[in-house]
């Protein structure tokens, strides 16, 4: 069973979101939500400056707060480590919605909750993601842990620094983030908020 | 408890087995992946770069685009306006139907009736014809660009027998680069900037916005050679996205780029680090630079620039130490200040110092791909608007046609297309009576909007042919409605590149509604403006299979394959064991020293004038891109929009504070002729000088009908209501306007949303 | 600054109508547990506080169903063809549920009385117990504390006993004052077990409003309006710690 983990890279992330317009298209994302968004943050002041490029989207968390608290079984997780929703299950009760410490769940039109699948349906078909596919920095890596010869762990293996979204919270995403361009790491909400 | 052994037991009832069969109800539509799914080549048209692309599309309707790694430009990746572009084809405020203005109504008022294509065309032909019968046929200008533009700006125009073609991607994008390159090396740039950037270990960039300028293949490269550990210096007022991946940012007071690679022409030459071999191999005139360039110290450049005479040292030492793999590449807008040309030939004289044209880690020679024309009668012109790659061969007119009307008075080969406005005026230096504007959007991208407008008001006949019911469209007398992107054919496009190439685009579906691809119409056209001896072919299948065959190979094999890669010869060295030289300039050397420009009353070598001042309580108006759209033409894209919905003025934090204004609140941009634009969001931002400010081109779209796009944003376009004219490349400089904020309520506009779910046949017209 | 190419979907997931919905089940599960307790008492008005139990569970389930986004899907039957422990709503479906049944027989007069009377004790706790736990699971939301899964309860029971105050029960005038005393004290303590940031955004977002409520509580002891005033202060701070509690913190 392979274990599915992602790797962005943002010491090369442009934010240029051909990532999260890949996704919208591939997967017909409606109008208004989101699988996938590029937080740019500009950290700072004039001339010694950063920015940082964070693409983000469900980090299927090996320890997914968002599937135990989900009455009717519709979240789950995968043998492969995806967590996905089965829309025929959904009551859209939103328990997944709160208990998602990263914003990554949307309620979609259709009447049930949505996120980000790591492309399942393309993986089905020894795929990579559509996000990952078409990134033109080519920042982002794809594949199973487990296998030190996948793209992902030869890009956890090469890098610097490695990173992940609140690590505080132990749901074990992941999605991890290589070579943040501040020295602290991933930027916060409160390192920015003086304006 | 497990799910599924949960699910067992309470599975027992017969009801509940039913359920979980099929789910209580089909909770999700089959999406598009698991239908039926038909895929063809094409070429992206999400702008001008043009990567190969596979379509998927079920029924009439492409779900998805992707690149394909055969292909030189896409290389299996797109960017974000190549992803999203097939929403275009869809939207609902699409041009539907050919339309004549209605009878005793204004250009600009937009009124107009539906008409068949037999009527709009022989409308246009008549016109035509008439007014080649009273002024001669060069009194019609076209104006094109995007893939179909060869039958509009380069085949149509010669046949008929007007010079007055024109294309924006020269004299308002790549004019003096393309000059200075040719008068350099003899070569132009071309449509692909040929950077070896795997290989390069130092870069430094002039503005040249990577990262937000998304042109996919310079944008992977780039990455390359980031991830390969190049060393970056970024030169920009602007901390941009690629200042942000940049070892060192230098904030250059704008305009005063030219004195800064003097000032590195400088070091290089007086601090003896520059690559003599080469030097004394393969260029003429040194001497002369080295003259010229005597005082440009880093002292004197410091003043110009506001950059420590001592971090331009450093650059220009570090770029030695990295020679020949240190590489500034020349950017692509360059029409800036108005001096350009200088400026471009400074930035390639530094990078001939360092010894790296055509050799790796530097620039490669481009070569174009082998493909014959289609056997047709030699055309009475030569096209006159030529590519992005500066020289067609118009330059010279044969017996009985009069010359361009931009006179021939600069050194780009190719129209000045802001320049063909005047005639259209005055008369002078003859009367340029009709315009036909296949896929050029005049109100965005050509400087001075007033006066373009005036002069449209002035035309006898006035023809878009374009997708959107753009401000410009819809001044129109007779709008002909092109079939998008997926929905047709177009000529094969040939790619000058490190590797030649040639790329196909294969309709993915009909054109929807009344819709006709770009060479349907200019063969109709031709056929009725009496040129059919230029039309001997009847299918575009026949026609692309001819030439075709002319290279050994056929449609339906193309169809198969979508690119056909031919062999380059990037290197110097390639060229020496062939034993010649690329460079096409008098002296068959690369020139540090240019006669011509001498000749023609220019300085033959790189000039600095200092920028003008921006008056009190003005800002100078710097613009870019956004890494989502492309220029005036996605912003009616929801699925781009969402991604950037509307542009931001970018000024320091302090200044907006002296302002009053916060991060978010809404502006009025008014311009030195008080020229108001806007409501626009404030950026109030570190990231950008405190005498500059800052727009994404492309937004403020004032076309009604442009639901999504409509009043969006502020239009730096607008705002450039005067230009510095390049006298050398012919090329519109438009970082010479200077604006002032005024507090403005934030607009109401309906939500992106509710626009993105209207259905497609919404707009009859 | 930070800005975005797309949106997270950061923006408020419950609604007023979920916010009503965690009032109305307050009120039904501790209007089903004073009838229970009332009929393992078996006291007269046992069967009144039952039907009552009966249409408060049935309005809110109907609230419920009204406002959930899959209602004409019938995904809801899987909540009763599957059960997950760690799911503080499926305890609660089944609770009301089960209140329900047990509620319903009790009120019929079918089935072993005494038996049913524990039960229909037991799964009203449940229906009682369960809007709170599905707060304090979350502890990615720094305002939805451990402290809600004590307060819930607290002001549920506050509601149903000024319900039956207001109703004309006497007897329910003095636990109503104990309980309302107890939920004020943890709602005036609540501030204090909260991390300074959090405490900032439920000062900014909701300090008036949560002083109010505070304030009308301790309108509860008076002997006029204090049921009134207790149903208004307890279903108020439900529902406002429904809404602002949404917030994520400044983790991101
Ligand atoms: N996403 C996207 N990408 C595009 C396009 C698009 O529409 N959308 N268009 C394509 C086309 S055709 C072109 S021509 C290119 C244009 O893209 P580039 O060739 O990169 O254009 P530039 O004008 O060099 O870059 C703009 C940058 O110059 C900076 N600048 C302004 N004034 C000065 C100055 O005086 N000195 C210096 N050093 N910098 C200055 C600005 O702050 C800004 O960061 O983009 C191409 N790529
Ligand atoms: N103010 C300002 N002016 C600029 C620039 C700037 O940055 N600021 N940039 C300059 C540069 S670098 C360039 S290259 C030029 C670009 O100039 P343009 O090429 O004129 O730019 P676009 O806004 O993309 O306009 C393209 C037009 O083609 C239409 N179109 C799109 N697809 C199709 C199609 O398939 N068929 C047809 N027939 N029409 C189609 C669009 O609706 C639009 O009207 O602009 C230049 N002008
Ligand atoms: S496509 Fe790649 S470079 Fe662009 S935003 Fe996404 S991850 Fe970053
Ligand atoms: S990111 Fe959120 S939705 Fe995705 S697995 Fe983790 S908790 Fe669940
Ligand atoms: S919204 Fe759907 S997936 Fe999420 S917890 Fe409720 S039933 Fe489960
Ligand atoms: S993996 Fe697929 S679903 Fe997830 S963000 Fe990428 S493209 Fe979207
Ligand atoms: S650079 Fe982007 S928009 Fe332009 S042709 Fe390539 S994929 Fe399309
Ligand atoms: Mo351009």
């Amino acid at each position: 069973m392979p274990r599915y983990a992602m790797a962005i890279d943002l010491s090369l992330c442009v934010g240029c979101a051909a990532c999260a317009v890949a996704c919208k298209m591939e997967n017909e994302v409606p109008p208004g939500v989101h699988r996938l968004w590029i937080r740019e943050r500009e950290l700072g002041v004039f001339p010694d400056l950063t920015v940082e490029f964070r693409p983000e989207q469900c980090l299927h968390c090996a320890n997914p707060p968002c599937v135990p608290v989900c009455p009717t079984g519709a979240s789950y997780q995968t043998k492969d480590g995806l967590v996905l929703v089965d829309p025929g299950k959904c009551i859209a009760c939103g328990a997944c919605v709160a208990a998602c410490p990263y914003d990554a769940r949307y309620l979609h039109p259709g009447g049930y909750v949505d996120k980000c699948t790591f492309c399942a349906h393309r993986l089905e078909k020894g795929g990579v993601p559509a996000c990952v596919e078409t990134c033109p920095t080519g920042c982002r890596a794809f594949g199973d842990l487990d296998d030190p010869e996948s793209p992902v762990a030869k890009a956890l293996k090469e890098a610097g620094r490695v990173d992940v979204l609140r690590p505080e919270l132990g749901t074990q995403p992941k999605l991890f983030y290589l070579n943040a361009p501040s020295k602290k790491g991933l930027s916060q909400e409160r390192e920015v908020r003086h304006d | 408890m497990e799910r599924r052994t949960f699910l067992k037991l309470t599975a027992l009832s017969a009801g509940a087995l039913a359920l979980t069969q099929g789910g209580p109800a089909k909770a999700r539509k089959t999406p598009w992946y698991a239908q039926e799914v038909r895929t063809v080549y094409q070429i992206c048209e999400g702008c001008f770069w043009r990567c190969g692309i596979r379509a998927h599309a079920v029924g009439n309707r492409v779900y998805k685009v992707e690149g394909y790694a055969e292909n030189p430009k896409s290389r299996g990746r797109l960017c974000p306006r190549g992803q999203g572009a097939p929403q275009t084809t869809y939207d609902p405020d699409r041009l539907k139907r050919p339309l004549i203005r209605l009878e005793g109504t204004e250009r600009g008022e937009g009124k107009y009736r539906v008409a068949t294509w037999e009527e709009a065309l022989d409308y246009v032909a008549e016109k035509m014809l008439a007014i080649r019968e009273r002024y001669g046929p060069e009194a019609m200008a076209f104006f094109g660009h995007g893939t179909g533009d060869f039958w509009f700006v380069d085949y149509l125009p010669a046949a008929w027998g007007s010079p007055n073609a024109a294309k924006p991607s020269v004299s308002i994008c790549t004019a003096p680069r393309e000059v200075a390159a040719q008068w350099i090396f003899g070569r132009p740039i071309g449509g692909h900037e040929p950077i070896d950037w795997e290989n390069a270990r130092y870069i430094v960039l002039i503005g040249h916005h990577i990262g937000e300028d998304t042109h996919n293949t310079q944008l992977q490269d780039f990455a390359l050679a980031l991830k390969r550990g190049a060393r970056l210096v970024v030169v920009d007022p602007r901390f941009s996205t690629a200042a942000a991946k940049a070892h060192l940012w230098l904030p250059i007071k704008p305009g005063t780029d030219t004195a800064l690679l003097l000032a590195w022409i400088h070091v290089l030459i007086y601090e003896d680090l520059y690559d003599k071999d080469y030097v004394a191999r393969y260029t003429v005139g040194f001497e002369e630079l080295k003259a010229h360039v005597k005082g440009f110290t880093p002292e004197w450049a410091e003043k110009e620039t506001e950059i420590p005479a001592e971090t331009i040292r450093r650059v220009a030492r570090e770029m030695a130490a990295h020679k020949p793999r240190a590489v500034l590449p020349p950017g692509r807008h360059t029409v800036w200040y108005g001096d350009d040309t200088y400026r471009m030939m400074a930035l390639y004289y530094v990078n001939v110092l360092l010894g790296n044209y055509g050799r790796p880690g530097g620039f490669y020679i481009a070569q174009s791909p082998y493909l014959e024309k289609y056997p047709t009668p030699p055309l009475p012109l030569e096209p006159a608007a030529g590519g992005c790659a500066g020289p067609s061969g118009g330059d010279h007119e044969p017996e009985g046609f009069r010359p361009r009307a931009d006179k021939g008075r600069f050194f780009a080969r190719t129209t000045a297309i802001q320049e063909l406005i005047e005639p259209m005026l005055t008369g002078k230096p003859y009367p340029i009576r009709g315009l036909i504007a296949y896929g050029i959007n005049l109100f965005h991208s050509i400087p001075n909007v007033p006066r373009t407008k005036e002069a449209l008001k002035g035309l006898d006949l006035y023809v878009t042919i374009d997708v959107l019911p753009q401000e410009h469209v819809m001044w129109a007398d007779v709008i002909l409605p092109e079939a998008t992107y997926l929905e047709r054919y177009d000529d094969l496009v040939a790619v000058a590149h490190k590797t030649p190439f040639l790329q196909l685009r294969v309709p993915a579906h009909e054109p929807l509604f009344d819709t006709k691809p770009g060479w349907w119409i200019a063969r109709e056209l031709g056929l009725r403006l009496g040129l059919e001896a230029y039309f001997p072919w009847k299918t575009i299948e026949e026609y692309l299979d001819t030439r075709l065959q002319s290279i050994g190979l056929d449609l339906e094999t193309m169809k198969s394959m979508g690119t056909l890669v031919q062999k380059g010869k990037p290197w110097l060295e390639d060229w020496e064991k062939e034993g010649r030289l690329p460079f096409g300039t008098p002296s068959g050397k690369i020139e540090l020293y240019c006669q011509a420009f001498k000749a023609a009353g220019h300085q033959p070598l790189p000039v600095y004038t200092p920028p003008e001042e921006p008056p009190p309580g003005h800002y100078r108006l710097l613009y870019g891109r956004s890494p989502v759209h492309t220029f005036a033409r996605t912003q009616n894209n929801w699925v781009l929009m969402e991604m950037d919905p509307e542009n931001e003025v970018w000024i320091h934090r302090e200044e907006a504070q002296k302002l009053g204004l916060k991060n978010g609140d809404y502006a009025y941009l008014i311009n030195q002729d008080g020229v108001k634009e806007g409501p626009v969001r404030v950026k109030a931002t570190e990231r950008i000088r405190k005498d500059c400010v800052y727009l994404v081109h492309g937004f403020g779209h004032k076309a009604p009908l442009m639901r999504v796009a409509h009043g969006r944003g502020a239009s730096d376009s607008y705002l450039q209501t005067r230009y510095r004219l390049d006298p050398i490349s012919g090329g519109a400089g438009l970082r010479v306007n200077f604006v002032r904020l005024e507090k403005a309520e934030r607009p109401h506009l309906p939500a992106l949303s509710s626009l993105a779910r209207r259905p497609l046949e919404e707009r009859r017209m | 600054m930070t800005e975005f190419y797309g949106l997270p979907n950061a923006g408020e997931f419950w609604h007023w109508t979920n916010a009503l919905h965690f009032v109305l089940v307050g009120l039904a599960g501790g209007v089903a547990l004073l009838a229970a307790y009332l009929h393992l008492k078996r006291h007269e008005e046992a069967r009144r506080y039952t039907l009552w139990a009966l249409a408060l569970i049935a309005l809110d389930l109907f609230v419920l169903w009204a406002e959930s986004p899959a209602r004409f899907r019938f995904t809801h039957v899987w909540l009763f063809l599957s059960f997950h422990p760690q799911s503080p709503i499926g305890w609660g479906a089944w609770g009301l549920a089960l209140s329900f049944l047990t509620g319903g027989l009790l009120f019929l007069g079918k089935g072993p009385q005494r038996a049913l009377a524990w039960a229909f004790l037991l799964f009203s706790l449940v229906a009682l117990a369960y809007p709170g736990m599905a707060l304090a699971v979350n502890l990615n939301r720094p305002l939805w504390n451990a402290l809600l899964a004590g307060l819930f309860p607290l002001t549920a029971l506050v509601l149903a006993l000024a319900l039956a105050a207001l109703l004309g029960s006497p007897w329910a005038r003095e636990p109503l004052r104990l309980f309302a005393g107890a939920s004020l004290l943890l709602t005036a303590l609540y501030p204090l077990t909260l991390a300074p940031e959090a405490r900032g955004h439920l000062l900014e977002e909701g300090g008036f409003p949560f002083l109010l409520f505070l304030l009308l509580g301790l309108g509860a002891f008076q002997e006029r309006l204090g049921p009134w005033m207790g149903l208004l202060s307890a279903a108020g701070l439900r529902a406002l710690l429904v809404l602002v509690g949404q917030w994520q913190g400044f983790g991101l």
